[in-house]
């Protein structure tokens, strides 16, 4: 398999005879080793859930950040290459401040979502003989969530830029398991606190470790108290109730 | 035998002041903006017709007053960014965003000012009709009326008067109301410009006034009588544009 893509699968910039960017897809390869991350969307708000790989009992897993703010009504959850969700993050949120400074409302879901796509494909981009910004792809898949005037939405984008809304996506190493059991439980009425449970349940199927409060991380964006990632006393509190 | 070199001075002035008056009224869920059309220089007048308000959606109209060159490229430059915003986001950009919108656009020239005087009316995102008036560099605020321009003097204390009942007591057990009916409205702006065209030299030919109504507006009843009337609305959001041309006088 790996003979026939020797000579295209080491240029980011240049299509296969097939019509393929190997390096973007060996990227969206990467995501499938990272952990699983898992977003639902119901009527009342957005969940999102991640799993925090835990190698060693001396790590400190309160300082592994996979979900981070955007705004005060955007979430983020990332799997993949974290460090790469840096850049695209730092990026969505400038873009977000920028809309808030200029037009005085929230900036939609959407947009924020386009906007990091934007960044995905600068890779191997240069202008005239000054170097290229980014050398490579992305190697990292976003679950965006937030509210806005169309309400609690869930978007899910990867290293190709491409960006698709989902009522429910799990992403990561243990995402098909998780894909399919999220479209046997979801339904179009799933209230928050079952969303919540359901992410839990989620993960508790695809990890290896048993799950607790310190090897996951829950987060929520709801219309009243917007983004907030959930401590780990109410964390404790959704495990319980599962 | 050598001249003694007088100091000299030279001057350009990139700007000029064209004239006209603008002015504005919120009602409860309808707006109206209105300008008249003179444009002049001086004692000379430039053209008889000359809008000063535009429509901007169907739920925003902007009246520039002040330079017509600056004017005339201002809001050419904010209908330029309606488009962008429109295919980044697609939606119209609200009443409020595009107020903040114009403060930023005008406070980017802060050293090389738009020589303008905005006032921005229409229909917020909760069915208020809304005035937004703007200094040359951006400071902005919303309120229930506002005049500006070359009569502004003639006309604010008028509409002070007149719609916040400034030194006016309401009778023994009443108060004043918050918003007035259209037809009252419609009257003092036309009474405004037909006092400023009197005693303004610069004011005057011709006035355009646009009424802006909310989703359902009962208001719009009261147009049916209305001599000069059309409607200029585009989408059937809901809200809707129209433009009532009249003559003023021409001396």
């Amino acid at each position: 398999m790996f003979l026939t893509r020797s000579e295209y699968d080491r240029g980011v910039n240049t299509f296969s005879p097939e019509g393929r960017l190997f390096q973007v897809e060996y990227a969206i390869e990467a995501i499938k080793l990272g952990s699983t991350t898992v977003g639902i969307r119901t009527p009342e708000g957005v969940v999102l859930g991640v799993e925090k790989r835990v190698q060693s009992p001396l790590l400190e897993s309160s300082s592994i950040e996979k979900i981070m703010e955007i705004d005060a009504h955007l979430g983020c959850a990332m799997s993949g290459l974290t460090a790469d969700a840096r850049t695209m993050i730092d990026h969505a949120r400038v873009t977000a401040q920028n809309h808030a400074f200029t037009y005085d409302e929230r900036i939609k879901v959407e947009s924020v979502t386009q906007a990091v796509c934007d960044l995905a494909l600068r890779f191997g981009e240069s202008v005239h003989d000054e170097d290229a910004m980014m050398s490579r792809p992305f190697g990292v898949a976003l679950l965006i969530a937030g509210i806005d005037e169309l309400g609690p939405q869930l978007y899910h984008t990867d290293p190709s830029g491409t960006f698709v809304r989902y009522d429910a996506k799990a992403i990561g190493s243990g995402s098909e398991a998780a894909q399919s059991e999220l479209q046997d439980k979801w339904h179009k009425q799933i209230t928050l606190q079952e969303a919540q449970i359901l992410t839990l349940r989620v993960l508790k199927q695809v990890m290896e470790e048993k799950l607790d409060q310190h090897n996951v991380q829950l987060a929520q964006v709801t219309p009243t108290k917007g983004f907030e990632i959930l401590d780990e006393t109410r964390l404790q509190e959704v495990i319980e109730a599962m | 035998m050598p001249s003694i070199e007088q100091p000299q001075q030279r001057q350009f002035n990139p700007y000029s002041e064209n004239g006209g008056t603008i002015l504005a009224i919120a009602g409860a869920d309808f707006s109206v903006i209105a300008g008249d059309t003179r444009q002049s220089e001086g004692y000379s007048i430039q053209t008889r017709y000359a809008p000063k308000v535009f429509r901007l959606t169907d739920r925003a109209v902007l009246a520039v007053n002040g330079f017509a060159a600056d004017g005339n490229m201002f809001v050419k430059k904010v209908r330029q960014r309606l488009e962008w915003y429109r295919h980044a986001h697609a939606k119209d950009m609200p009443l409020r965003a595009i107020a903040r919108l114009i403060q930023t656009m005008l406070y980017a020239r802060r050293f090389f000012p738009f020589y303008v005087y905005n006032i921005l009316g229409g229909i917020e995102e909760d069915g208020t009709g809304a005035v937004y008036s703007f200094d040359p560099v951006g400071s902005y605020e919303r309120e229930a009326c506002r005049a500006a321009g070359a009569a502004q003097s003639l006309v604010q204390p008028f509409l002070d008067n007149q719609i916040y009942f400034k030194n006016q007591l309401p009778a023994p057990g009443t108060s004043h109301p918050a918003h007035l009916p259209l037809s009252t409205v419609l009257s003092l702006v036309i009474d405004s410009f037909t006092s400023a065209t009197e005693r303004h030299i610069e004011v005057g030919d011709g006035l355009e006034i646009y009424i802006v109504f909310s989703k359902g507006s009962t208001s719009l009843q009261g147009l049916a009588s209305v001599r000069g009337l059309q409607e200029v609305t585009t989408t059937d959001d809901g809200e809707r544009v129209f433009v009532i041309r009249r003559e003023l006088k021409k001396d």
